[in-house]
């Protein structure tokens, strides 16, 4: 890390992390309730120290990122495939995140 | 295959009509199957439609299927047709009772539970959902091999993503995962043809039931099954601990022969149930829930009216000492109800839904009671207490999602139990001989998880805590421009519930919204 200098805020907490060791606290696989994802770039539930404090929040800031390469298509539905139009109405997902929908559609139950 | 199926399923709707209601037109399930299905799904030279004809599922697992047909390649079908065919589907493809057992969490959305997954199906399949998504399925070897092909091309990105990069993921899956799946979930077992054959329980009928409503406690009624053809009709009453009285009215959805799916109008609430009737027909189990809030439930148990003598239920099941109450032991077939244990009295009356009996337990008592009445019994259902040693928060973790404020996800609220404990012989609270007492009235308050969720305030922004039903109600989703980076009202909790001197935590994360929830997550 000597040569790499955090930008903002949120990286500077990256940096404090690694130098107090708390990066090893990082584990490969959270244990999280059914249907939560374990997959942790950070995580769409959980961070990986088991907490939300470094989540990417607002989630709606970088949301796009996350529904562009399909990275919790389980949670968020991805525009790579499978749901393309999912944020035609929502340019601006900071502003206009009530106009994203739930995918699964309220017409059909067992 | 499917040629052979549909003998199959007509041979066996020739033997069955007469003992359970076939959805009206499951005859017809085999044509609906051709004319929708038949356009991209290629027969083979047995007439069996690729990609179907290799797999068996729940039915929500076929709902799940043709819905992804309609979201992902634009299949447009009538409501009532799909409805159809996943009965048809679930009738003549699904699984056997003992092929979901273990896992049936997942069908009835239980909201705490955590899942154990053995490498390597965790990180290759249940990094991204539920492990019970793909254990309740049974495919050939070839339908696993095309079920992973699909993964790939649909979620390309799944390779570089953690627990991906890290590994040749495309070889491991075809070489070691493919294998493993087709030889632990393979769509020939002795199960589903045993169960194929077998004379289906019956739903229509009454029954006898105990459960627990999130806002008021222990539970208890009688409902009726009726009618010629699916939905059937329900109808009945809930009794609730406090004495209240709740119309109960609705409809039901039996699938596979004993896969129960109701939606229900409780005193003007809308509530689900994913229930199982058990093989012999004689009672039910499974989870009902607020249908809107699915987080919000509790466990549902019945015994059919008229059946062998069973108790499903004790309602209150804990008594303090001191004062009286009149018990309900729910069930069928209840005589004289002798209650031994803490509590020594015999008598008591039969009623609509299995006997009460009035007790008035001296305030020192302390202890488990057991219940006889008739010829059956049940240990541990019901004790009275006079203090508490220690006290659990049930679940010990849970996770709330933020939501409303004008989005589509709803919010998803908590609920907890606080359980008391006695010592045990050893004196100590915490260790394994202490004897668990039930779920006692506590105050409830929340607390910041650690330094983080204190410096960031969640206890003020993350939602809040009914102070005596245990139910913490999240805040609305969306940036919020008060916290820092405007970050979502998430937030890390503390959980603490006090019942005299003791107390008791969990935590709670709450996060943020999901917009995809199908029915198995």
């Amino acid at each position: 890390m000597r040569h790499l200098k955090p930008l903002n805020q949120k990286a500077d907490r990256v940096v404090t992390a690694v130098e107090t060791d708390k990066m090893d606290e990082v584990r490969a696989m959270q244990t999280v309730v059914v249907g939560c994802t374990s997959t942790l770039d950070p995580g769409w539930e959980v961070d990986p120290f088991g907490g939300v404090a470094a989540l990417c929040q607002p989630m709606e800031a970088d949301l796009y990122g996350c529904s562009d390469p399909c990275w919790w298509p389980a949670q968020v539905p991805d525009t790579i495939n499978s749901y393309r139009d999912w944020n035609a109405d929502a340019d601006n997902a900071g502003k206009d995140w009530r106009s994203l929908g739930t995918v699964f559609p309220s017409d059909s139950e067992t | 295959m499917i040629k052979r199926m549909r003998k199959g399923h007509l041979a066996g709707i020739a033997g069955l009509m007469l003992l359970l209601p076939v959805p009206a037109g499951a005859q017809d399930g085999a044509t609906l199957l051709e004319e929708n299905c038949s356009g991209c799904h290629m027969a083979d030279d047995s007439g069996a439609l690729s990609r179907i004809s290799g797999q068996r599922k729940t039915p929500e697992g076929w709902l799940m299927t043709i819905v992804r047909m309609r979201l992902f390649h634009g299949m447009e079908i009538d409501p009532a047709v799909q409805s159809e065919l996943v009965h048809y589907l679930a009738d003549t493809q699904g699984l056997a009772p003992s092929e979901t057992e273990g896992l049936r969490y997942v069908l009835e959305r239980e909201p705490a539970h955590m899942e154990e997954v053995e490498a390597p199906l965790g990180e290759m399949c249940a990094r991204c959902h539920s492990a019970a998504r793909f254990k309740l399925q049974r495919r050939t070897p070839e339908e696993w091999a095309l079920h992973i092909d699909f993964h790939v091309g649909q979620w390309p990105t799944l390779e570089y993503q953690a627990l991906g990069r890290d590994r040749e993921w495309l070889k491991l899956a075809r070489e070691e995962v493919v294998p493993l799946l087709a030889e632990r979930y393979p769509m020939e077992t002795e199960a589903w043809n045993k169960w194929l054959e077998a004379q289906k329980p019956q739903a229509t009928g009454r029954w006898v039931f105990a459960t627990s409503l999130p806002e008021k406690g222990d539970a208890y009624g009688a409902l009726e099954v009726t009618g010629d053809s699916q939905p059937y009709s329900v109808s009945g009453t809930l009794m609730t601990v406090d004495g209240e009285e709740l119309t109960l009215e609705g409809k039901l959805n039996v699938y596979t022969g004993y896969e129960w799916r109701a939606n229900l109008d409780i005193g003007g609430e809308k509530y689900r149930q994913i229930l199982a009737i058990s093989e012999d027909g004689s009672s039910l189990s499974g989870r009902q829930f607020v249908h809107a809030e699915d987080s919000l439930g509790g466990s549902f148990k019945a015994a059919r009216a008229g059946g062998d003598p069973a108790i499903v239920g004790v309602v209150p099941s804990i008594v303090p000492a001191g004062s009286s109450a009149k018990v309900q032991i729910v069930g069928t077939g209840l005589g004289e109800v002798a209650l031994s244990g803490a509590l020594e009295v015999t008598g008591g009356e039969a009623n609509a839904y299995g006997a009460v009996i009035d007790v008035a337990p001296a305030a020192d008592t302390d202890g488990l009671v057991t219940i006889a009445a008739g010829d059956a019994a049940t240990e541990d259902t019901l004790a009275v207490y006079s203090h508490i040693d220690s006290l659990k928060v049930e679940p010990a973790f849970a996770v709330a999602r933020v939501g409303g404020g004008g989005g589509s996800a709803g919010k998803v609220p908590a609920r907890f139990d606080a359980v008391g404990y006695w010592n045990g012989p050893d004196g100590q609270p915490g260790t394994e001989d202490d004897i668990r007492i039930g779920s006692v009235p506590a105050t409830w308050s929340l607390a910041p998880f650690n330094e983080e969720a204190e410096h960031l305030k969640d206890t003020e922004y993350a939602g809040s805590m009914d102070e005596t039903l245990g139910i913490f109600m999240p805040a609305v989703a969306g940036p919020n421009p008060e916290r820092p980076f405007s970050t979502n009202n998430a937030g890390n909790l503390k959980v603490l519930a006090t019942s005299g001197e003791a107390t008791g935590e969990g935590q709670l994360i709450v996060t943020v919204q999901r917009w995809n929830d199908p029915p198995i997550r």
